[in-house]
């Protein structure tokens, strides 16, 4: 007969098992990586900074600076049933660093999938968690100081079509609060319906398309000698993220040499 | 035998290396705080590395304006006698600064309530450029190049490096400590003194003509409202319209703390009253009407001079004078200050 001691420690071991059984299968589901690259273009041209371009309007510009949050990235399984695991974290996108416009995402090798699904901006309960690092260190320029909140969009350059000084135009787009939030939940299957496995050995890239074409001839208009800059939360700021949101046009899945 | 003597060796090792913890305590009467140092334990170290921080002119771009030169300890860490605090280049701050104390309270901070957490709070003064102009960056750069803050950051945290959270963090340590709750009007809450008859009468009149928005125990009710105060032509300050956008939320700002009000004059959101009595003539004839002026303040609220005479003996019990000399809080580098220094610009 053990004693009740021992048993306990026996029960003790077998419940270490199980959460060690558990743990291996909780591993077991993220055993490839899918590469999914962000590329932007201008009227079918691949974005450079500081280099000119026109926009529908013919008001000719630069973009300075073009960086995004996108956060919660999962691959949409092609079985409606099945939910992916969305990982809670942000990527800043910063097309002045090409190495964060590419991320590597952990995806489970063997299923069917056909789409994209991720978050752009950062959602309220992450706007409230006080200090915070990586993409979300305050340090990356992304912050609101006076109306705590990130900055979801900041893009900048010149134009001479812009009246303010030195003719730049910003526009600075976030909001979290009431009617004037920004953040959009998205999701986007390729273009021609194509789905995808991923296995351990074949990997895959995907590419979302960004058209920025849209981002000024959108659901609102924006003429930049018209509306040259956007620097708070608001009902302007809400349009411009809908515009932006308008940029993703889709996914081109191919091999992962 | 010995491994108990390498475990109780270990065991003591451990004591001197990990940080002790270092609770918060609650005053009695008090709600529960609203930062309760979630993910940002509480201890000796990191208390001591936020008021560090909060000391160091190193954390402004020219070194002349830490924490401290708006928010001073003699004036329950508000600027003393300054309607808006100097900044760098001889700039003004856009608004009166607020004392500190009791921040573990607040929800959110600011006279419009436009910062969402303590932790984020120094990032506005910090990078404005009529304050402390600094980026975050280049300070962090600067506390690495530092003898000290890489040791002491270290030691906070349990691994190298400095990081704009780890300094916000550091700094919450200090700034959500700050608590006065040891005021006359404490004690006499306590059972420890006993209020005389003016104190009596007076804190009588406050709880029929103020207590509505300033709630004890805080005093404050953390509300924002339009209390009837013209906007300044060249502030052009509408409060808290400026963080939600709305119209009906216009030149409405968060009802200050009337604890330490003896100590952090002068008053309102721009300083532009000079003594509590402007203040209460203030609600007694001059509240200018508006479509969101707070329906409590339509007539005004009568205070006579003998109201004011009394009114003004409670408030002075809300001095908390151990807070303002409490060594816990004062410059580590200094001690504390009992009065303004004669050479305070």
């Amino acid at each position: 007969m053990p004693s009740p001691m021992l048993q306990r420690l026996k029960g003790f071991s077998y419940s270490l098992i199980l959460l060690f059984v558990l743990g291996s299968f909780q591993k077991k589901e993220m055993d490839s990586t899918l590469s999914i690259q962000f590329r932007a273009y201008v009227h079918g041209v691949p974005l450079e900074l500081n280099k000119k371009y026109q926009n529908p309007f013919g008001e000719t510009f630069e973009i300075t600076r073009f960086r995004f949050y996108a956060g919660k990235l999962a691959p949409v399984y092609t079985n409606a049933n099945f939910k992916s695991k969305i990982p809670s974290h942000y990527h800043l996108i910063d097309f002045s660093d090409s190495a964060t416009t590419r991320i590597e995402l952990p995806v489970t090798a063997g299923i069917i999938y056909n789409g994209i699904q991720f978050q752009m901006g950062i959602d309220s309960a992450d706007q409230n968690r006080g200090a915070q690092s990586g993409a979300l260190d305050p340090a990356k320029g992304m912050f609101w100081t006076w109306n705590s909140g990130y900055i979801n969009i900041k893009m900048e350059g010149n134009s001479p079509f812009s009246t303010q000084p030195a003719h730049i135009f910003e526009y600075h787009i976030g909001g979290y609060r009431n009617n004037y939030n920004t953040v959009w939940q998205i999701k986007l299957y390729s273009t021609n319906d194509q789905s995808f496995m991923i296995s351990k050995e074949k990997k895959i890239l995907i590419e979302i398309g960004m058209d920025l074409d849209y981002l000024f001839d959108g659901p609102t208009p924006i003429h930049i000698r018209e509306i040259p800059s956007c620097m708070k939360p608001g009902e302007l700021a809400r349009k411009i993220s809908e515009n932006f949101i308008g940029t993703f046009t889709g996914l081109t899945i191919s091999p992962n040499p | 035998m010995k491994s108990l003597a390498a475990i109780t060796f270990i065991g003591f090792f451990c004591v001197i290396w990990t940080n002790i913890p270092f609770p918060f305590p609650v005053p009695e009467g008090f709600p529960s705080p609203i930062y309760k140092f979630q993910n940002n334990p509480r201890t000796r170290e990191g208390f001591e590395l936020g008021r560090k921080l909060f000391y160091d002119g190193l954390l402004s771009k020219d070194g002349n304006f830490p924490c401290s030169s708006c928010h001073q300890q003699f004036a329950a860490f508000a600027t003393y006698e300054h309607r808006l605090s100097h900044g760098f280049n001889d700039q003004f701050s856009f608004r009166n600064a607020p004392g500190l104390f009791n921040l573990a309270w607040k929800k959110e901070l600011d006279w419009d309530g436009g910062i969402n957490h303590i932790e984020v709070q120094p990032l506005a003064p910090l990078l404005d450029p009529h304050e402390m102009a600094e980026d975050l960056n280049h300070v962090i750069s600067k506390m690495k190049k530092d003898k000290t803050y890489p040791v002491l950051f270290n030691r906070v945290f349990g691994s190298p490096g400095i990081s704009s959270q780890r300094i916000l963090k550091a700094l919450a340590q200090f700034t959500a400590s700050l608590v006065s709750a040891d005021s006359r009007y404490d004690k006499m809450k306590r059972g420890e003194v006993h209020f005389n008859q003016y104190e009596l009468k007076g804190y009588e009149i406050f709880q029929q003509k103020c207590s509505r928005c300033h709630q004890e125990p805080l005093f404050t009710d953390f509300s924002y409202r339009n209390t009837g105060l013209e906007v300044d032509s060249t502030l052009k300050d509408f409060g808290r319209m400026r963080i939600t956008g709305r119209k009906e939320d216009s030149i409405k700002f968060q009802v200050p703390s009337l604890r330490n009000v003896f100590l952090t004059y002068p008053y309102a959101h721009d300083g532009r009253f000079v003594t509590i009595s402007e203040v209460l003539e203030h609600y007694n004839s001059g509240v200018v009407q508006g479509p969101t002026l707070d329906s409590g303040l339509r007539k005004g609220i009568s205070i006579s001079s003998d109201d004011r005479f009394y009114l003004i003996y409670f408030l002075e019990t809300l001095t908390d004078s151990s807070f303002i000399k409490n060594p816990l809080y004062a410059d580590p580098a200094m001690g504390v200050r009992n009065e303004a220094p004669a050479h305070l610009h």
